[in-house]
């Protein structure tokens, strides 16, 4: 037995009750008015002196713009690459990690091409299970490997549109922003970074936009920027203090002003609060996340969202993208059409996972290589108690 | 009478990918591009001296990996092999497999009319066979029995049907080979005249 269904059931059903559409209405409506009146200037003036806890976008002029689809070229080219590992397992005695990068090349038009393919790279060197910065050395780790696993798939979609002729845009499954790598040593990310961010310096020196695409995404920068808007301190003759109003929630029973919207996503914003059409998309944002100081200027990502016809997605591209108006309106109207002839998500990215995914019985296989190699050299795996009650289970 | 297994000549259809001893699956190189229903068509063995011969007896094509079914691409707009032209990664995603019965094999230059002791070997390459080889292989009809009694996709009378007509118009001589062939059906079938009437009819040249 697992899971007792009986038990969870009541709970799901007060849970339930709780989910009321009428319950928050006025959150809603307040949110809807908010941004009908929304005054950019002054909520500009606002971010600029803000002390928030939350992340949040700066100019905020064109933050109700829906830009229309521009034509989609009949011919165009799409790279797009996801990654898939295996981590070291401490349970072994052979101490590898393995990527597999998908890689997916579709060119339309008069001469239409696809290619797919799949690049495994199996690593168990000493330099590579191990991060040495100037100062300190430490083993690699899930983060660690996730930056790896961007690079190659920034590196192989390189690889792909190198000196492409045709209108092109390089995907990459999920975010450009390597937010992750905010809880290691600055040493650390210093050793690491560089490589991710050569790579987007090719892609500018060829004029290949290159874009993150994140699927319902969960990102709150506009919301943040109303709950800035929505802010009473301003009124009062304060400066926005996050902090601040905090203390005044636990200590004196203050009740936030920006309590007065409803929790959502920017997701929600963009398709019911700015009704964005299929196909339009918002103007472009500055992502505020801390690890950006730590890219190029020219690399610092930008994003927006865009209809795809489906659902909203979030597309995240370097500045220098953003700031070519070329560049940008063919992200747009790429990712459209790639997510038109994927039934809403980009053809390339859903072939491109197909590639990278590693199934269970594909880890086993490898593991089950590594261990007849290790056996035929004399060394038999053992396994740990408890490694060994979760592959054989008994009662 | 020998076939040639030349790799790379372009009487290759496809690839064994699974086998037994009664008959194989085989993926074609080229989606769509399968032999007819009741051709006849022949596996190279391990050695130059034996050859395996076998029966379409069944064909489909869809998604490479199993689990992902083939959804609508088309529209009023677009239809057809136009929808191949704007999907370019479908040629990679889909494939064209057709099952073959295994009827006999080539033992040297002799022909036989039986199960080969072994199944075809996997991953060797299926060839169509030609003109002469299909008279030679097919000039006496005794194997008709054996699919007679074939199990698989179709029913051994359409399967039965589709291999006199596929073999009547391969060797194009006059219907003389269809006459023996239905002749001998005739007597294989004396006490099952529904069963042998259904195949008459459907082979009965126009």
């Amino acid at each position: 037995m697992t899971l007792d269904l009986s038990r969870v059931i009541t709970s799901i059903t007060e849970m339930v009750a709780t989910v009321d559409p009428q319950h928050e209405r006025h959150r809603f409506d307040a949110l809807r008015e908010l941004w009908t009146n929304l005054d950019p200037d002054d909520l500009d003036a606002r971010l600029d002196q803000a002390g928030v806890t939350f992340l949040t976008i700066r100019q905020t002029r064109e933050i109700r713009d829906r830009i229309p689809l521009p034509p989609v070229p009949t011919n165009y080219a799409v790279a797009a690459t996801d990654g898939s590992m295996m981590t070291p397992d401490r349970h072994s005695p052979a101490r590898f990690y393995l990527i597999n990068t998908g890689k997916v090349y579709l060119r339309y038009g008069d001469d239409p091409l696809a290619t797919l393919t799949s690049d495994p790279d199996l690593r168990f060197a000493e330099d590579d299970l191990w991060v040495n910065a100037k100062q300190r050395r430490m083993p690699i780790n899930e983060t660690i490997l996730g930056l790896r696993r961007a690079v190659a798939e920034l590196q192989a979609a390189m690889d792909l549109l190198e000196g492409e002729p045709l209108p092109a845009v390089a995907l990459v499954d999920g975010t450009l922003i390597l937010w992750m790598l905010e809880s290691l040593d600055d040493e650390i990310i210093d050793t690491l970074l560089p490589e991710f961010l050569d790579v987007l310096t090719a892609f500018q020196k060829y004029r290949i936009p290159v874009a993150g695409y994140i699927s319902s995404p969960g990102a709150t920068d506009l919301y943040g920027a109303m709950r800035v808007a929505a802010c009473d301190y301003p009124d009062h003759g304060r400066d926005i203090d996050c902090m601040d109003c905090w203390r005044r929630i636990l200590n004196d029973g203050h009740a936030a002003a920006c309590d007065i919207l409803p929790r959502v996503t920017d997701r929600y914003i963009v398709e019911q609060v700015a009704e964005l059409q299929p196909g339009e998309r918002t103007a472009t944002f500055p992502s505020e996340s801390r690890i950006l100081s730590r890219y190029h200027a020219p690399h610092r990502v930008r994003f927006y969202y865009v209809h795809t016809g489906r659902e909203i997605a979030r597309i995240e591209v370097p500045r220098w993208v953003a700031d070519d108006p070329e560049l940008l309106d063919q992200t747009h109207a790429l990712i459209w059409d790639q997510a038109q002839l994927g039934r809403g998500y980009p053809v390339a990215l859903q072939e491109a996972h197909e590639q990278a995914v590693l199934s269970m019985a594909d880890r086993r296989l490898v593991e089950q290589t590594v261990e007849r190699q290790l056996a035929s050299q004399g060394i038999v795996v053992t396994r740990t108690g408890k490694d060994g009650s979760k592959r054989g289970r008994f009662v | 009478m020998v076939v040639s297994f030349r790799p790379g000549t372009s009487s290759r259809l496809g690839e064994v990918i699974e086998t037994n001893t009664t008959g194989f699956l085989a993926e074609s190189d080229q989606l769509h591009q399968l032999p007819d229903l009741g051709a006849l068509v022949c596996v190279g063995g391990l050695d130059a001296e034996r050859a395996y011969y076998g029966i379409v007896a069944h064909g489909a094509t869809g998604g490479l990996d199993t689990s992902r079914k083939a959804v609508r691409r088309g529209d009023d707009h677009l239809s057809d092999a136009a929808i191949y032209d704007r999907h370019p990664e479908l040629e990679l995603v889909l494939r064209t497999v057709f099952s073959v019965a295994v009827i006999g094999y080539r033992d040297g230059i002799s022909y036989r009319h039986a199960l080969p002791a072994l199944p075809v070997p996997l991953h060797y390459s299926v060839h169509a066979c030609d003109r002469a080889t299909v008279a030679a292989f097919c000039a006496n009809p005794r194997y008709l029995a054996a699919l007679l009694n074939y199990h698989g996709e179709l029913m051994p009378e359409q399967l039965l049907a589709a291999h006199l007509r596929w073999a009547d118009t391969t060797l194009d001589d006059g219907h003389a080979w269809l006459m023996d062939a239905t002749r001998r059906l005739a007597r294989l079938m004396k006490r099952d005249y529904d069963r042998l009437t259904m195949i008459l009819e459907a082979v009965a040249p126009d």
